[in-house]
């Protein structure tokens, strides 16, 4: 009895320091220094075939605790982008705020062709960068886009409601990359978790091929879990086809952005398919240069 | 080069044969009086001529004694040492028990001081019995092996929750665990927090960070050998407690008396069980907890032994039904001691390991996320110790081991229907035999002289990948072609040569100087990029692509025991060089998850180590424990990385020091505290940034990894242990214990986030896994 008595008063102190150290893991914010030996120069150059108008941005990169979104535009460049296989031209001219701009004009044959390799030249301030790639057929096959009712078990993963998947086809062959972006009543969902690409099927299809886009790239970043479609909404998603390179490199991004906690690896220098052609560049090179072809599905969600 | 060294230490071997004198052997068990357990380490000495051997792991010796008139000296550790006199002229069995020493005895009586850590050959060896574990104030009360390991030179971890244990700037991989001569992959509970061992059950613990005897192999860095307890064959014994996160219990007993008995252990955590009153309406229906059962049964008739011991152990974490972990162990072995004759000993044993992991996500009635995964593991392996004179004492043996690796198969499922994927299975066979004396020609100088032969043999059935060459040096490699290889055809075999060196040349009793040289061989491979190692990382076997990992260490050290008025003191300095080879360093941003094409993620690297580790310890007296400091340093090379120079690994601490003491206040209280300095990790930070398409981007600027260091860490803990006075059979003692003891927020890591919510402006976030005073009460009692 006396025994009995003393496991439960161990017990009921257990609880109590069991409590306490359930606080006990804890995250401080402090002050590191860090000094950013290095500016580099930026380069935002995502493009398509479609017949609007095309934008590469020009920034130069800032201190890791300056605010986002403050970097001084380049606004002194020469870009060009030319068609290596015909030897066709396309100057992009300066608009404002380092953005530089091209119209595809289809009645000169101005535009830009599935299968051709394309050149970027940016010259600035005496060095010149160069960047190369090819413009990859996208997903031609797509079914339909619907919206599923899913019952969830609420927050904080999901709820209970419609939810949006696609029916797309990848293309015969192994090695053919998408970048699914998905707009929301013209809204992209724009945060890094929902960056939605794919190599062949879908990530890490590890060989299946020419069939269905499969879980989660039909589905899961198409949708904000905790808030389902409603009736009215209007949902587009556009498949841009993109590099091996450019695959790699969102995969990156999206794992730098979610690293921390007990098991972060370490911080990486995400590379660029961009380089200098002259020696010792006056600053570092950043960013990215893609050619895409695209294909859409748009519906106006009804319950 | 490789090869001639390697003939060298053969025709060392041949050398010493044919010394044989005209002698007989005493020979048998050394076992403890009152639980009939076998002692390891005892040292059996003939006190006129001074040669002596020391007890293996099964308590066997054979000691060589000319005839006549002998006098045997059998001393052990915490046991009261005895001298048999005998007139010697035949060859003898006996077994030998050793009354354990009582902890009342006055101190000063014990005379007999041993030198054992200055007579034997073993370099960088550092033992620990369960008592003393027992007795470090742990995290929670909780005596842990792995944490007590730990605070020895040389032993170092990348933080608290970590698994696993660096030694001498090695990887948590690079470490053999076995437990009763079977491996385990992964010796966590709750992440790293426990070990697996339960420390009722644990008899003896060995690790060896250098001069890595041949009968070991398979791992670079270090052995771990955890002995369990054989179970007391005289009287029945109950042993248990009663902590602040688990409780354990072991019961064990004769089943033929002093012929037969068994040990059955088991854990559980209950954090769980406490929690669900107090869990919200989204946590309803959590599970998360651990558990661990160990048995064991033994049969002795002498000549023979057998064991048969299991262990099982699993953690769970699943939140809501929602999202889960799962993982652990199980072993069974089976072994056999069988005594030829009075100078040849034999184990032979059997054993089936199986680590496995588990996640799920289940989201919703329609939407679920199932991946499982295995390491399974047969193995029969067979050591002889040859007592060939009192000169020479030859070990040989074998090992064939089968490895089923199951990196995994996912099912996503939702509503309209199911997707299986997955990465195919890889099999291997590894297979090894070795050869090693211990020579002792006279009583200043030993020799062990070893060489280990290895086979591995990368087996089919799988696809078998060729890369092309990396676009640039550290970057992903890109599948050139593709086979498939058909059942059990050998796709790669790997052969290596693993010569051992060691010696001792002993200066006075108190005073010896030892060397070692170890080749070791790895064709196990953990990969991991994380800052810490996640129960689900993957394991891969040697491949094609995968080289075995090779590590050639050096090492030296000077032993002397001495003493201040009464107090008695071992010490020791050692210094060691390892060159590793073929270290698995990845391309930036790998992909390592259930990635068939994970071979072209990886880069072949390079790894260096080095330090001083001093070390001193009062073993005798009211006040015991040890001081013991490192000074080391862990680097790595992989092309393409930090532009091919050398980079601090993840593990590279330059000084630690670790202090632990016991006080013995009076026959109630005894008092313990440890404190524990490193200096910090090394780590990268990002330096600027830029966006594209809207996304931030963080940037590291230049090319360098880990070029920056996190804070230092330090702690003390502390502990009171109040035992009672045994009424009849039941001992009981409380243990109160503060681990943390000033409260120190020991960083973890430091990453990054944006405050998106105010400023918008990145911020730099330090993490701390234990950041408070950790108070714990655990009761403990035994029953004997």
């Amino acid at each position: 009895m006396e025994l009995i008595m003393k496991f439960k008063s161990l017990i009921y102190l257990t609880a109590f320091v069991f409590l306490a150290f359930s606080q006990t893991a804890c995250e401080d914010i402090v002050e590191v220094d860090v000094e950013q030996k290095q500016k580099k120069l930026v380069v935002d150059a995502f493009i398509d075939n479609q017949l609007q108008t095309q934008t590469i941005r020009l920034t130069e990169s800032i201190p890791f605790f300056d605010l986002p979104g403050t970097e001084p535009p380049v606004t002194t460049a020469t870009v060009v982008l030319a068609d290596t296989s015909t030897g066709k031209i396309f100057p992009f001219i300066h608009d404002s705020m380092g953005y530089y701009r091209w119209n595809p004009n289809e009645m000169s044959g101005d535009t830009l062709t599935v299968g051709s390799s394309y050149a970027l030249f940016i010259i600035e301030n005496g060095d010149t960068v160069v960047g190369i790639t090819k413009l990859y057929p996208t997903a031609d096959r797509i079914d339909s886009l619907r919206t599923v009712p899913t019952k969830g078990n609420g927050p904080p993963f999901i709820d209970t409601g419609r939810y949006c998947e696609i029916f797309a086809y990848d293309l015969p062959g192994i090695g053919n990359h998408y970048w699914l972006k998905t707009f929301r009543n013209d809204t992209l969902l724009g945060d890094i978790n929902d960056l939605n690409i794919s190599q062949d099927m879908g990530n890490n299809s590890n060989g299946q091929d020419g069939d269905l886009f499969i879980y989660p790239v039909r589905f899961s970043q198409l949708n904000e879990f905790l808030r389902p479609y409603v009736d009215g909404e209007k949902v587009r998603v556009e498949i841009h086809s993109i590099s091996r390179e450019a695959y790699f490199w969102f995969q990156l991004i999206v794992n730098e952005s979610n690293n921390g906690g007990l098991f972060a690896t370490p911080p990486v220098n995400i590379m660029s398919n961009l380089f200098y052609l002259n020696q010792n560049p006056k600053r570092g090179i950043a960013g990215f240069f893609n050619v895409a072809a695209v294909n859409a599905a748009e519906i106006t969600v009804v319950e | 080069m490789r090869w001639s060294k390697a003939l060298w230490l053969f025709s060392f071997f041949f050398a010493f044969v044919g010394l044989k004198a005209q002698n007989y052997s005493l020979s048998g068990f050394v076992k403890d009086s009152t639980s009939g357990e076998s002692i390891k380490g005892a040292v059996v000495k003939n006190l006129s001529d001074g040669a002596s051997v020391t007890t293996n792991n099964y308590g066997f010796f054979s000691l060589t004694l000319p005839s006549g008139q002998q006098s045997v000296r059998i001393s052990a550790g915490e046991y009261e040492g005895v001298t048999l006199v005998r007139n010697v002229q035949s060859d003898e069995q006996i077994s030998i028990y050793l009354l354990p020493r009582a902890d009342e005895i006055d101190e000063v009586r014990i005379r007999a001081k041993r030198n054992d850590n200055v007579r034997a050959v073993d370099i960088s060896t550092q033992s620990i019995t369960g008592k003393v574990i027992k007795k470090i104030p742990a995290f929670l009360g909780e005596a842990d092996v792995i944490k007590s390991i730990q605070l020895l030179p040389g032993v170092t971890t990348v933080g608290e929750g970590a698994t696993g244990f660096n030694v001498r700037g090695g990887g948590i991989d690079q470490n053999l665990v076995l437990m009763d001569d079977a491996p385990v992959f992964n010796s966590a509970h709750l992440f790293g927090f426990f070990s697996i061992f339960n420390p009722d059950a644990v008899k003896d613990v060995q690790l060896i960070k250098g001069g890595i005897p041949a009968k070991y192999g398979g791992r670079l860095s270090s052995v771990l050998d955890v002995i369990t307890k054989d179970g007391n064959n005289r009287d029945y014994q109950v042993n248990g407690g009663v902590g602040t996160i688990f409780s354990r219990l072991t019961f064990e007993g004769p089943l033929v008396k002093n012929k037969a008995s068994f040990l059955v252990s088991g854990r559980r955590s209950y954090i769980d069980v406490l929690a669900k009153p107090l869990l919200n309406e989204d946590l309803e229906g959590s599970q998360f907890y651990f558990y661990d059962f160990t048995a064991k049964f033994n049969y002795d008739n002498g000549k023979d032994k057998f064991f048969v011991s299991t262990y099982i152990g699993d953690d769970l974490f699943f939140a809501a039904n929602a999202f889960g972990v799962k993982w652990g162990n199980s072993t069974l072995s089976a072994r056999w001691n069988h005594i030829f004759n009075d100078k040849l000993f034999s184990n032979l044993t059997y054993y089936y390991s199986r680590y496995r992991y588990n996640l799920e996500f289940n989201i919703g009635d329609d939407l679920s996320f199932d991946w499982q995964s295995y390491i399974n593991n047969h193995s029969l392996k067979t050591d002889f110790t040859y007592y060939l004179n009192s000169k020479n004492e030859i070990g040989f043996g074998g090992s064939s081991t089968y490895y089923i690796f199951e990196p995994g198969t996912a099912t996503a499922v939702n509503n309209l229907g199911e997707n299986t994927f997955g990465v195919p299975n890889k099999y291997a066979m590894e297979n090894a035999i070795y050869l090693s004396d211990d020579w002792t020609p006279n009583n200043r100088f030993t020799i062990r002289a070893g060489i280990r032969g290895s086979q591995f043999l990368y087996l089919g059935k799988s696809n078998v990948y060729t890369f092309r060459d990396p676009f640039a040096e550290g970057q992903r490699r890109f599948v050139d072609s593709v086979w498939q290889a058909g059942d059990n055809e050998v796709i790669q075999q790997y052969l290596n040569l693993e010569p051992r060196f060691g010696f001792k040349y002993q200066w006075n009793r108190y005073t010896s100087i030892k060397g070692g040289y170890n080749r070791m061989v790895q064709n196990l491979h953990l990969i991991s990029n994380t800052a810490a190692s996640v129960p689900f990382d993957v394991w891969s076997p040697s491949t094609n692509n995968i080289k075995p990992e090779l590590a050639d260490q050096y090492t030296i050290g000077y032993f002397k025991n001495f003493s201040i008025g009464k107090q008695e003191f071992e010490s020791s300095a050692e210094v060691y060089y390892k060159d590793m080879l073929n270290q698995v360093d990845y391309v930036d941003g790998a992909n390592l998850l259930l990635n068939e094409l994970l071979e072209g993620e990886l880069i072949n690297g390079i790894g260096r180590a080095y330090g001083l580790e001093l070390y001193v310890k009062k073993a005798t007296g009211d006040l015991t424990g040890w001081v013991s400091y490192t000074l080391s340093r862990s680097e790595r090379k992989s092309p393409g990385i930090s532009d091919n120079e050398w980079y601090p690994s993840r593990f590279d601490r330059l000084h630690n020091l670790y202090i632990v003491a016991q006080y013995r206040l009076n026959k109630k209280w005894d008092l313990a505290a440890n404190f524990v300095f490193s200096s910090g990790t090394p780590t990268t930070f990002y330096t600027g940034q830029y966006s594209i398409q809207g996304y931030t981007i963080p940037d590291a600027g230049s090319n360098d990894r880990n070029n920056v260091r996190n804070p230092n860490y330090h702690r003390l803990d502390l502990s009171a242990t109040y035992t009672k006075k045994k009424k009849g059979k039941w001992e009981s003692n409380w243990v109160f214990s503060v681990y943390n003891a000033y409260n120190r927020r020991n960083p973890f890591s430091i990453y990054f986030e944006n405050n998106y919510q105010n400023t918008g402006i990145n911020q730099a976030i330090q993490f701390s896994v234990i950041g408070s005073i950790v108070p714990a009460i655990s009761y403990n009692f035994k029953w004997n």
